[in-house]
């Protein structure tokens, strides 16, 4: 898929920024605080519905507007014009395709499929298993519908459930208990579901990553994502993990909270099988970050048969010169890419003879 | 703004209805001010009698302006069948479709921890009693298909183990998300068809 245009109003700083991009690397360039990486967050917005820094939209509205209107022109076979408008007043977000309005969010994932590197990445590898999840749940819900809406009904039977202990801890009622089993079948089939999904992905998703390492970093180190559930651990049918519910049941209520499924899975990161986590060192982390997401990238690419847009999020300052500009190079072969960077004297050559484009960014409008 | 106190009544009133705000109570107040005299009192006579002949069925809690509704005391209903709903709503759109002779039961809601709504807030008891005392021989579960809807589902199939009727669920004809109250009557015809026998055939 291609942004071929974007138009910002009232949208952070942005008051009203009309921008025509490059079919291959856009690099975007300011200070801190200017508005650059609000396109990236703007062009997330279009394809998720959702800021990536879990702001509020009433956060994304600019000051003292009555609300914010995202709108691009977007090229995936067929050209669509998408925009997604919020009025304060009404305290509501819209999102259109082609003047339709869309109100299932499972009919706007994956349709544009995008791909986000920030330094805020550093979390996935050293961050909580939470982290993780989010992680993989974010790739395969791009990639499959049908999981996407089993992990939303998942997160709902886990909020139900948790509500629904601790009512039995308070009031040890027979008519609860009896409530609890219907509960308890809701999260086995749908937590079932998800973790078979995980296991699944992860075989297919080892493959990519390797790839990544090869391709992108080119390091002959040999990434591995495990995965840590009770599916992997002999839990791996309905019945099984019934049965696990039903033994720890009195735990559960005494704690009040859900303590198996999903929702606890861990993804464990092994660089040449070592605990990336416990062994890795700062330059290990990055790497793994960046394949992580190249590995999305191609993923999302082959089980869609969409390229996704790639967006980087000031993630030049991080790395050296010398692989900045080989992985510049290397997406500009493979699709559009958004990249801020404060500053810009290092890759000027990437611009002039390859059809990129820059743009130049001072307090949410752009520079001549 | 301090409004005269009748008015800032009928707003405050009007801004208890679901969906509706402080300003369009406040466009529908002067809407009503503004009309001739006779119309309001055909408005307000029609609210009262809303409240005072409108009743919910003493067998399914569909709307009835009796003791028993339409489809209770319908001559040509077949009442082996039970066809259970969440909402009155359900109902009108399934009956729309002319698809369906047997009888209803709404539950009037669905399970919902987190709203408090546990068993006993929902007719749940009252639709055991009846396949318990009624001739029923099949339940259709025609709960939305959503978190909520499915886990009641599971709780009556669970409930009815011990009984010897066939429980069937309709086809997921209506989409995830999508409440069959919203559906298009041909949507709801084929789901209906298309139901699936889930236990004791
Ligand atoms: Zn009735």
């Amino acid at each position: 898929m291609i942004v071929n245009s974007l138009r910002l109003k009232n949208f952070r700083i942005h008051k009203n920024s009309i921008f025509n991009f490059s079919e291959k690397l856009n690099f975007i360039v300011g200070g801190n605080g200017q508005g650059k990486t609000t396109i990236l967050e703007s062009i997330y917005l279009i394809c998720t519905t959702k800021s990536f820094k879990s702001s509020s939209d009433s956060e994304l509205a600019g000051f003292e507007s009555e609300g914010y209107e995202v709108s691009a022109t977007v090229s995936e076979k067929t050209e669509s014009d998408v925009k997604v408008i919020y009025l304060r007043d009404e305290k509501k977000k819209r999102y259109l395709r082609d003047s339709k309005n869309i109100t299932r969010i499972s009919d706007i994932i994956g349709k544009f499929p995008v791909v986000l590197l920030t330094p805020a990445d550093s979390e996935i590898t050293h961050g909580y298993a939470t982290e993780r999840r989010r992680l993989i749940d974010s790739i395969i819900s791009q990639s499959s519908e049908l999981y996407f809406e089993i992990l939303m009904d998942y997160s709902k039977t886990v909020k139900q459930r948790a509500a629904l202990l601790n009512m039995i801890r308070e009031k040890r009622l027979s008519y609860l208990f009896d409530e609890l089993d219907a509960w308890d079948e809701k999260l086995v089939k749908e937590g079932m579901e998800l973790m078979k999904y995980r296991e699944k992905f992860l075989t297919g998703f080892n493959e990519y990553v390797t790839d990544a390492f090869r391709q992108v970093v080119e390091l002959k180190e040999t990434p591995v994502i495990r995965y840590d559930s009770i599916y992997v651990n002999g839990y791996d049918t309905p019945e099984k993990f019934s049965e696990l519910l039903k033994k720890n049941r009195d735990k559960e209520i005494y704690r009040g909270v859900n303590l198996y499924g999903p929702h606890r899975d861990e993804f464990l990161f092994y660089l040449n099988d070592k605990l990336l986590k416990s062994y890795g060192s700062q330059g290990q982390h990055k790497t793994f970050q960046v394949a992580l997401r190249f590995a999305q990238f191609f993923y999302l690419k082959q089980i869609l048969n969409r390229t996704p847009v790639f967006l980087l999020d000031d993630v030049f300052g991080e790395l050296d010169q010398n692989r900045s500009v080989k992985i510049s190079s290397f997406l500009s072969e493979i699709g559009q890419a958004f990249i801020t960077l404060t500053d810009f004297s290092n890759y000027q050559s990437l611009v002039s003879d390859t059809g990129n484009s820059c743009f130049n960014i001072e307090e949410g409008k752009i520079r001549a | 703004m301090s409004l005269i106190e009748p008015l800032e009544a009928v707003i405050e009133e009007f801004s208890k209805f679901p969906g509706i705000g402080k300003k369009t109570a406040y466009r529908l107040a002067i809407y009503l001010l503004r009309r001739p005299a006779k119309d309001v009192t055909r408005f307000t006579d029609s609210v009262t009698s809303l409240k005072q002949k409108v009743t919910f069925c003493k067998r399914c809690f569909n709307l009835a302006e009796g003791d028993y509704c339409m489809v209770c005391s319908g001559l040509k209903r077949d009442g082996s069948k039970i066809c259970v709903v969440e909402d009155i709503t359900d109902v009108m759109a399934i009956e729309r479709t002319h698809e369906y002779d047997g009888l209803y039961h709404v539950l009037g809601g669905v399970l919902s921890p987190l709203s408090g709504v546990g068993p006993e807030d929902i007719k749940l008891y009252e639709l055991f009693n009846r396949i318990r005392e009624e001739n029923v021989k099949e339940v259709i579960l025609a709960l939305n298909p959503d978190t909520e809807g499915d886990t009641t589902s599971m709780y009556i199939v669970r409930n009815l183990k011990e009984t010897d009727v066939r429980i069937s669920r309709i086809a997921r004809g209506i989409p995830i998300g999508g409440d069959i109250e919203f559906s298009d009557d041909a949507t709801i015809s084929r789901a209906l068809k298309g139901r699936i026998t889930i236990s004791n055939e």
